[in-house]
């Protein structure tokens, strides 16, 4: 369409189209970025939490001392980032940290020592057989016209990382060691965990009943699909406390039944891997309706023929799913699998009202099912400690921003239409 | 395809039955709470965890002549209706520009985007909450239609953007061979075929106003006539003394509309959500 207009009138016309667009993002999604980034370098807690403000009587002598930016920094710096113009000796209001990155030295200081970091490589060491089949498998399949299967590469590097971690390098003593060097890396470690325990499920749940809902010759389709996508319609809030019910040790439904049959039934609130389980399975039931639909959409637009000619040359049905199924959802399932996870990344109601972070293992130290969004949320309406978790915040975006940046690069879908 | 034996087709009748009756139990589990007499989430009587021994519509009723829950309704609708038609039309010529034009920073537009929602949320609300005292929406519904409405804006964004790429450009080319501008084009080519996503994105925005509880519950803190249906829901939870009989029929009374709308436009949402990059 850029034959039509040139140059300035083109840019005008796109700027007309993207304008509320992007006035919305910037004024409520980019500021608050920018602010929080101010937030990180000042020492806002309980006891600097006021905000400064200069005395009207000064800005004559200010004005002198500043002649160019004297008037700008006083009627728009200093009362938007007010502690750019406070003193720091002043108390009880916030202001800019000497030095400035103080609260990131802070949030890392056990984190880079020599042990902390040899312990990190170890973690990393133990990894690395997956890393390097993962990135093995990639050039594979994108260089030969037949994928070779690749599936049992897999179970050995994952064989290779379960050995090295009882073996030399110790995984659960390094872990240990990293737990101590204060919440970033507990934080960070859990809400990842908690990623990869949820993503996998919401995709082969998803995966089989899209499948079965695919199927030509099973009745009774619609009431089904209607049936399987309620969880999702649920709002999140209202099925969060239904399950927290269940979860109960003495009134729970979950352990009634579990009575009912003789069995004992555990504290599922109370015991950390429990509570981790209970908050990945009430994920798992709010999310693969989502990919139900998205598989379902993506299975309809694959061509029969391929089934067909697939079939006559006497294709099993494990073999249907890997070499035609699964690599043509790959692009419709890709973006999905990026959005959920930084939603479940940044999961908070749900777990929130579940397990309220905890259980707790000691004053100070974040809970079993504490995330990066529970412990934000606590840290600045419970403790007040903005300042601190400003910078946690702004390391969270940038490690979030670079594996978004990378996702992109796997799935293309920054590319138009028509390139 | 070649017709499954009766075997593997009982199986798959199986692990439906079974997937129906993990997702719904919880809501039914709600339905039974509500029917209950005497207000108790749960019955030691193994028949009533799953059959309704005895039915009452008194925690209905309750909920619905006793309680501000009209008041709650009216909120809520208010709030989400205004989301919706902000976030669709926010979002639509947006989409429309990056998915047709091509200029200088458009990919690096369409990364950063997706990179701010990046940013964990509940830290944007302090920075939300200073922007809206200084227009002077802090407290008012209006205030949470804006920041609920450029919440959703990246996804819908994304998602519009995903399917007017799968519109095919030729019927735009050929409106303005017949003497469309290309705003005319946008409105009367491009917005119609579109259908599907601008259906999906709504139902996303109205989600989006309908269930929002963190942001709510601080940006309208205190404000009682003002509360919408998921803070006034979870005060009720928060009390001392729950009466979650009456607790779950607002809960259904709550999900009811969202399911609904829900399965009204399933058709839309298998070809509506294309997430930006599946093309058919």
């Amino acid at each position: 369409m850029g034959t039509t207009y040139r140059g300035l009138r083109k840019y005008l016309l796109i700027l007309l189209f993207i304008a509320p667009t992007l006035a919305g993002i910037l004024l409520l999604s980019i500021f608050p970025i920018i602010y929080n980034v101010y937030i990180s370098f000042t020492n806002r807690n309980t006891y600097h939490y006021q905000v400064y403000r200069l005395p009207e009587a000064d800005r004559a002598a200010f004005v002198e001392q500043h002649p160019v930016t004297g008037n700008f920094v006083w009627d728009v710096v200093c009362p938007v980032f007010p502690g750019f113009c406070c003193d720091p000796s002043l108390q009880g209001f916030h202001c800019i940290q000497q030095p400035f990155y103080a609260n990131y030295a802070r949030l890392f200081e056990k984190l880079f020592t020599l042990p902390s970091l040899l312990a990190l490589l170890r973690l990393v060491l133990i990894m690395s057989p997956l890393i390097v089949v993962a990135v093995a498998a990639n050039r594979v399949q994108k260089r030969s016209l037949v994928p070779p299967a690749t599936w049992w590469w897999w179970i050995v590097g994952a064989g290779l990382a379960v050995v090295l971690w009882f073996g030399p390098l110790r995984g659960a003593a390094a872990l240990a060691q990293l737990y101590d060097t204060g919440p970033f890396f507990l934080v960070m470690f859990k809400t990842v965990l908690y990623v990869i325990a949820c993503i996998p499920f919401f995709f082969i749940f998803g995966l089989i009943f899209a499948l079965l809902l695919n199927n030509p010759y099973l009745r009774g389709k619609p009431v089904f699909r209607v049936l399987l996508i309620v969880p999702w319609a649920v709002p999140s809030y209202i099925s969060a406390l239904i399950w927290q019910f269940f979860f109960r040790a003495e009134q729970g439904t979950i352990n009634q039944v579990l009575r009912l049959m003789g069995l004992p039934g555990p504290s599922w609130l109370l015991d950390p891997n429990l509570a981790f389980f209970a908050v990945v399975l009430v994920n798992i039931w709010m999310s693969y309706p989502f990919f139900t639909v998205i598989i379902l959409g993506a299975l309809q637009s694959i061509p029969q023929e391929q089934y067909e000619a697939a079939e006559v040359d006497g294709a099993t049905w494990l073999q249907k799913l890997t070499r035609i199924t699964l690599p043509l959802l790959r692009p419709a399932v890709m973006p999905a699998i990026v959005l959920s996870s930084i939603t479940t990344f940044q999961m908070f109601n749900t777990v929130w009202l579940i397990t309220r972070g905890g259980p707790l293992r000691g004053a100070g130290v974040p809970g079993a099912t504490e995330f990066v969004m529970i412990y934000a949320y606590k840290q600045v309406f419970q403790q007040r400690n903005d300042g601190m978790i400003g910078a946690f915040a702004v390391i969270v975006f940038i490690i979030l921003f670079a594996a978004t940046l990378y996702s992109l690069r796997l799935t293309r879908i920054t590319k138009g239409a028509y390139e | 395809m070649r017709r499954p034996s009766t075997l593997s087709l009982i199986f798959s009748y199986a692990i439906l039955v079974l997937g129906v009756l993990f997702s719904l139990y919880p809501i039914w589990f709600a339905f039974l709470a509500a029917l209950r007499p005497g207000g108790r989430l749960f019955t030691l009587n193994l028949a009533g965890m799953f059959f309704p021994t005895e039915i009452t519509w008194e925690n209905f009723r309750i909920m619905l002549f006793e309680k501000p829950f009209p008041i709650w309704i009216k909120n809520s609708l208010f709030i989400a209706g205004l989301t919706t038609i902000a976030c669709v039309s926010l979002s639509t010529s947006g989409a429309f520009a990056f998915s047709r034009f091509r200029f200088v920073g458009r990919e690096a537009g369409l990364i950063l985007f997706l990179a701010v929602q990046a940013f964990p949320g509940v830290l944007a609300l302090v920075p939300i909450a200073l922007i809206l005292t200084r227009l002077g929406l802090y407290g008012s519904p209006w205030g949470l239609i804006l920041a609920y409405s450029t919440g959703t804006l990246v996804f819908c964004t994304w998602n519009l953007k995903g399917y007017f790429d799968t519109i095919p450009i030729d019927l735009e080319e050929a409106g303005m061979i017949d003497g469309c501008g290309p705003i005319q084009s946008f409105i009367r080519i491009a917005l119609p075929l579109a259908r599907p996503a601008l259906a999906t994105t709504a139902l996303f925005g109205f989600m989006a106003g309908w269930n929002e509880y963190v942001m709510a519950s601080v940006l309208l803190a205190g404000q009682e006539p003002r509360y919408t249906l998921p803070i006034a829901l979870a005060q009720m939870a928060s009390d001392l003394n729950v009466p979650w009989g009456q607790y779950a029929a607002g809960a259904l009374l709550v999900s009811i509309p969202v399911v609904l709308l829900f399965l009204w436009l399933q058709k839309y949402l298998e070809s509506g959500l294309t997430m930006g990059g599946v093309k058919g």
